[in-house]
């Protein structure tokens, strides 16, 4: 076998993972890798225009497919700008490789020009990294970085790859894991007498919820089917969380809406009263707890989940299952056919009839307007017109993200990209540019706020390069929503630093960027705007200049609990905000 | 060794300390890591990222061929949080395997301590008849200075700090706690 350098091997290994497509930003630390991908054409490189959205992009790609995103930066500053990136692909349970190029190794720890220490700086924000000091152990470090990040619970991983091992010539022994990580080996399966404890739980019940999260949709397309099956079989409600939107279809009837902060009344509501709960693939997070001490205060709680920290984390719960959900729900789901269990629905008639009076409060109505454009009007709209197209849509983050969530309907999983853990204003643009290219021929839409979309504005430029026909849906309120909503809320309105001036033209904009700009002002252009955005093959970017002062609405406000929801702007918090609660983000 | 192993039931060894909020109670953790660079740095930083206790910390190689280091960590907590550490360990990479130690039915714990006397005032064979009684030893012996070893529990150490409050203590060092399960069959590879 011949000796190849280290940057070809970068290559090759990438080869033998099936890597298509990366998503990269050149510098001085990198040049070999860049070298060796300009002699090749298998791997298809994507030039962004700053490293954070190459990491969003991969992210997007990565959503969007069930693969693992790829992104390679220089040292330095391109390793640094894929922090953010990174501490979103880790909260959210992206599976993304990241590789990174650093100075050669007798320089590390020289303070070398663009040098930075990358494997120190990401250490709490991956699911674990490499520096590879040595080229025969560069091949098996990327390929366990691949075996990580997509296998358990998914998450980045970085290999930080000297200058000097790139050039450095070893062979190629194919695809190997280094021998450190063979032990690593994520349980799938789950026990088989938890799973039996499942069935007793399930057939004991008289006010059950299902309370599903994203794990369902990395655990795949087959998880999503048995979870349909098990929902068909029980009849039983179900919530979903941010993460978790499409992993079972949202037009079906036993679906409540999303839950938490900003969830429906319904699932909140569902949530506080059930007497037994079924978390299949959420981890409690706060924005769908509110106060803990009062979380759904009278139920038993099961929690399905692959990674074992996320049980009793913030929440105790009754019973927990390890595994992979597609096993845990495939048992279940065999479990009770064996036993022919049927679950009848006059046992949770009264259940279903209190969770219809809920329902019938009809919690997510606004005041239509004629004169000007309400933002949950335009959302619904842009779903009732673009439904039957299937989109993928993506999205920044405040309150366009959370209207989105509610209006727009997510009947396939794999479709709804958004920054649930770190909220990170600015992911939107550039992973539905990352979804464009592992789609190419479908609808991608990035529902966008005017402040949000300026964070990563110059992916406009990319866009532009590889020809994605990316549909950008800003909804314009002239502030950042989110940020007014809660000044209005917890501090006597005093808007500090939220209105956004000077903003460009966003029809200007897009035309530089050789894109279409479109604006409306008044409600009944609303549907035109969205067919013409529909209609033209290339990007698009839609200036809704909507109600500035629309707040999102229901709302748990921070330290209250899921029967404490202020249902709309005429509903106070009772008296002042605790104090307790005015901490909290 | 019965004797030692009667002293360090748990119960008797953590119930002697009692925290002011009850549920918290302590914990010896024992992890099998790869000897590699930065790995005391996943650990530690899991620490104090999520903002968890360590009590006492003491690390080094224990097999030379398989590149394997033993971490024991002295922490403390609810059991929902000492549970959620022992999680969060559990997921590091370089982790092969983890055990609380406090959790078991019969281990030992031992600390070492060096101790730097000044004896320029002192009467002698009285120290050293002192040290001798308590079981801990003279490494180096001069006109001006003693410096004292001694292994043996965190309380027995107190106890030799506090035998020799009347004589000037220069320094000290100890090692953090270190600690084993009695039995053949617990921590592997």
């Amino acid at each position: 076998m011949k000796k190849i350098t280290g940057a070809k091997i970068v290559i090759e290994s990438l080869i033998q993972e099936n890597v298509k497509v990366i998503f990269g930003y050149p510098g001085g630390a990198v040049l070999p890798i860049y070298d060796e991908l300009f002699k090749q054409k298998k791997i298809r490189h994507i030039l962004v225009r700053h490293e954070q959205a190459a990491v969003h992009a991969a992210e997007g790609y990565a959503r969007s497919t069930g693969k693992v995103g790829v992104v390679l930066v220089t040292s330095g500053p391109g390793a640094t700008n894929t922090v953010t990136g990174l501490t979103d692909a880790m909260m959210d349970s992206v599976p993304v490789v990241c590789l990174s190029g650093q100075v050669p190794t007798h320089m590390i720890g020289n303070d070398a020009f663009q040098e930075a220490d990358i494997v120190g700086i990401t250490r709490p924000c991956t699911k674990h990294n490499y520096l590879v000091k040595d080229v025969t152990k560069l091949a098996g470090a990327i390929h366990s970085a691949f075996f990580i990040a997509k296998n358990g619970r998914p998450g980045p991983v970085l290999v930080d790859i000297p200058k000097d091992i790139q050039t450095f010539k070893t062979r190629y022994e194919g695809k190997k894991l280094t021998k450190k990580i063979s032990y690593y080996k994520p349980t799938f399966e789950p026990l088989k007498d938890e799973v039996d404890k499942v069935v007793e739980f399930l057939s004991n019940c008289k006010k059950p919820i299902f309370y599903i999260g994203g794990g369902v949709i990395n655990s795949g397309i087959k998880a999503s089917k048995e979870l349909l099956e098990l929902m068909k079989k029980t009849g039983f409600p179900c919530t979903q969380t941010l993460m978790g939107l499409g992993a079972f279809p949202m037009s079906d009837k036993q679906f409540l809406g999303m839950l938490g902060m900003h969830g429906t009344y319904e699932a909140n509501m569902a949530m506080y009263n059930c007497d037994l709960m079924i978390c299949v693939g959420a981890r409690f997070d706060d924005r769908i707890t509110g106060k803990v001490s009062g979380f759904s205060p009278n139920s038993k709680k099961i929690h399905f989940d692959i990674d074992a920290s996320s049980f009793n984390k913030s929440v105790n719960v009754d019973l927990t299952v390890k595994g992979d959900l597609f096993r845990i729900l495939k048992l279940i789901n065999e479990k009770i056919s064996k036993k022919n269990l049927l679950f009848k629905k006059s046992k949770y008639i009264e259940w279903w009839k209190q969770i219809e009076k809920w329902r019938s409060r009809n919690c997510l109505k606004y005041k239509q307007s004629k004169k000007v454009i309400k933002p949950q009007y335009a959302l619904q709209r842009l779903n009732e017109l673009t439904k039957k197209l299937n989109p993928f849509i993506t999205t920044e983050v405040g309150q366009h993200q959370m209207w989105a969530a509610q209006f727009i309907e997510f009947n396939k999983p794999k479709h709804w990209m958004t920054s649930g853990g770190l909220g990170t204003m600015g992911y939107g643009l550039p992973a539905a540019l990352g979804v464009q290219i592992a789609h190419p021929k479908d609808l991608v839409i990035d529902v966008a706020g005017e402040a949000s979309i300026l964070m990563n504005i110059q992916e406009m430029s990319t866009i532009k390069q590889y020809r994605l026909p990316v549909k950008v849906f800003i909804l314009n309120n002239n502030y950042m929503g989110m940020v007014r909503q809660w000044q209005e809320l917890l501090h006597g309105n005093r808007l500090s630093e939220s209105y956004m001036e000077s903003l460009p033209d966003f029809v200007k904009l897009a035309e530089s960027f050789g894109a279409t700009g479109l604006r409306v002002e008044k409600p009944d252009e609303v549907d035109d705007l969205i067919k013409e955005m529909i209609k033209i093959k290339g990007a698009v970017i839609c200036d809704i200049v909507v109600d500035p002062t629309e707040n999102c609405f229901p709302m748990i406000p921070s330290g209250s609990t899921h029967n404490q929801m202020l249902l709309g702007p005429n509903d106070k918090v009772d008296g002042e905000i605790s104090e307790e609660g005015m901490v909290l983000v | 060794m019965i004797k030692l192993m009667e002293k360090f039931q748990k119960r008797e060894w953590f119930s002697s300390k009692s925290n002011m909020n009850e549920k918290n109670t302590k914990h010896i953790l024992s992890i099998m890591v790869d000897n590699e660079p930065g790995v005391l740095a996943r650990v530690v930083g899991l620490f104090s990222g999520r903002g968890y206790n360590i009590e006492s910390l003491s690390v080094s190689e224990v097999d030379s061929h398989k590149f394997l280091s033993r971490i024991t960590i002295v922490t403390s907590g609810t059991k929902l949080i000492v549970d959620q550490i022992k999680a969060q360990l559990g997921k590091l990479i370089p982790v092969h395997n983890l055990v609380d130690i406090s959790e078991l039915n019969s281990f030992i714990g031992k600390e070492l301590i060096l101790i730097k006397l000044n004896v320029k005032d002192v009467v002698k064979f009285e120290l050293k008849e002192k040290l001798k009684k308590f079981g801990a030893e003279i490494l180096l012996e001069s006109n001006s200075e003693f410096i004292v070893q001694y292994a043996g529990t965190p309380e027995e150490i107190t106890k030799l700090v506090k035998l020799l409050k009347n004589t000037k203590i220069i320094e000290q060092t100890r090692s953090g706690l270190v600690s084993m399960a009695t039995g053949t069959d617990y921590i592997k590879k």
